[in-house]
């Protein structure tokens, strides 16, 4: 049986790994405070995916960020995206041979089709993941955003849908702004409205804040992940924990037995 | 284990890189190769890959690596392919039009023929029954979990080459073994710790 997932998003500012509150950043630390204080590579035994994202809001150093990537793939036995202001064939490149499985296009989605289709035919579908943020007025209705959340485009979460599976992409990483890093829960209601027309998998995002949270959005048929990029869910044995609580509610996750294998030679 | 050097075979597809890690990452010494002589000198190979059936055997042909693999893996070089490195062990494939493969394991690779509710590819954790037991399966538990990405699948002419099965809406081979000759569908180096045991179970493999 397929299982579920349970994906966890790092964002990356200038280097440094941050924590986001509505798209709003906080420095957190390097991947020296990342190991040490959150004991990064025993906590990424317990994750189903990893999800690397450039979200700089100066310049982006693509360098910099894949010789970060580098460093975080070592370590790392799930398969990893990365994505971040992707412009041109040669950004997908050199995240893919730093470690990359899959990348996250956003703003090139709505910018640059050509790109994205290029990017599918070039690479398969498998590894080109559409990232859409969106906020939810009032009224219910939903506005997309791209640019790191900077710019309104004209279309709301289900035309946004039809669009990028248009471009042939292989999944879908949707994230609600208001919910995101406010810990209140997923938004469930769109992530449902998505589902229904999403034929690929869809990765839902921003406002995981509890076990429930998690296990609730991943109850949905459509949902084929949940994400989140609250390292404060993780802390301790919070993750093993989740996945058990995910678990016992009924829906199955990969199991993994204890890695000894880092320990050294037997 | 052994202390044997392992060599990633590059023919440029497929993300070399994890697969070092992994080797790396249990012990193994490792050494990324790309012409037919490194590959006659290997102690033990790895055919990684992502992509097509037939743009990975038009390039395993064009480099002359074909022929070497295929005698390597005749003179008893340990060899473990790995996704479209294990489909491209087989007689051939359809993907891209029908194309001879390595045929070191006797079948043809066939695209998922499954109900439209089931979307393609397969991705995600699934688990894995062995059909035999097999050094490579050693101290992984039936059911494990493992990573697999793909829409094409390999269906062995002889039921004693299959090693392990899964099922998306069909069962399907998850990996083979012929004496020396290895494949997994899915991904070890992406498979947490169970993918990491497999692949220490290779390289101990003699």
């Amino acid at each position: 049986m397929l299982k579920k997932r349970i994906i966890f998003t790092l964002l990356v500012e200038d280097g440094f790994f941050v924590l986001s509150r509505n798209f709003g950043l906080q420095k957190a630390g390097d991947l020296g405070w990342l190991k040490d204080f959150y004991d990064f590579d025993s906590i990424a035994f317990s994750i189903d995916e990893l999800i690397v994202l450039d979200v700089s809001r100066n310049e982006r150093d693509h360098a910099r960020f894949a010789s970060l990537l580098q460093d975080i793939s070592r370590s790392c036995f799930m398969p990893i995206a990365a994505g971040g202001g992707i412009r041109c064939v040669d950004d997908v490149e050199l995240l893919l041979r730093s470690g990359a499985d899959k990348v996250v296009v956003n703003t090139s989605l709505f910018k640059d089709e050509g790109l994205v289709r290029e990017l599918v035919r070039r690479f398969g579908a498998q590894c080109i993941i559409a990232s859409i943020d969106f906020m939810t007025e009032s009224s219910g209705r939903t506005s997309v955003y791209i640019e790191n959340g900077k710019e309104l485009t004209d279309l709301s979460v289900p035309q946004a849908i039809e669009h990028v599976q248009k471009l042939g992409v292989g999944e879908i990483y949707l994230t609600s702004m208001t919910q995101d890093g406010t810990g209140r829960g997923l938004d469930s209601k769109v992530i449902a409205e998505a589902g229904a027309i999403a034929r690929c998998p869809l990765i839902a995002s921003g406002g995981a804040g509890t076990f429930a949270h998690i296990a609730q959005a991943l109850e949905l048929p459509a949902v084929s992940a949940v994400s989140t990029a609250n390292l404060f869910n993780f802390m301790g044995d919070n993750l093993t924990e989740a996945r058990n609580y995910v678990e016992q509610s009924g829906t199955h996750l990969a199991k993994w037995s204890r890695f000894k294998l880092l320990a050294g030679p037997t | 284990m052994s202390h044997s050097e392992v060599c990633v075979i590059n023919y440029g597809l497929g993300n070399l890189r994890s697969v070092e890690n992994g080797l790396r990452a249990v012990g193994a010494s490792v050494r990324v190769v790309n012409t037919p002589e490194d590959v006659t000198r290997a102690d033990r190979l790895i055919l990684p890959g992502v992509g097509s059936f037939n743009e990975g055997m038009k390039n395993l042909r064009d480099s002359g690596l074909s022929e070497a693999i295929c005698s390597a893996a005749k003179r008893g070089t340990p060899l473990l392919g790995i996704c479209l490195g294990m489909q491209l062990l087989a007689s051939h494939g359809e993907e891209g039009g029908n194309t001879q493969g390595l045929g070191l394991i006797p079948g043809i690779v066939k695209r998922f023929a499954v109900d439209a509710a089931l979307r393609i590819p397969h991705m995600g954790f699934n688990e894995v029954f062995p059909l035999k037991t097999s050094p490579l399966f050693e101290e992984v538990p039936v059911g494990s979990d493992f990573y697999f990405v793909h829409s094409y699948h390999v269906v062995v002419d002889d039921a004693n080459d299959g090693l392990a099965s899964a099922s998306y809406g069909v069962p399907f081979m998850a990996a083979v073994h012929r004496a020396n000759v290895f494949g997994t569908q899915f991904h070890p180096e992406k498979s947490q710790s169970q993918g990491l045991q497999l692949l220490k179970n290779f390289c101990a493999f003699v």
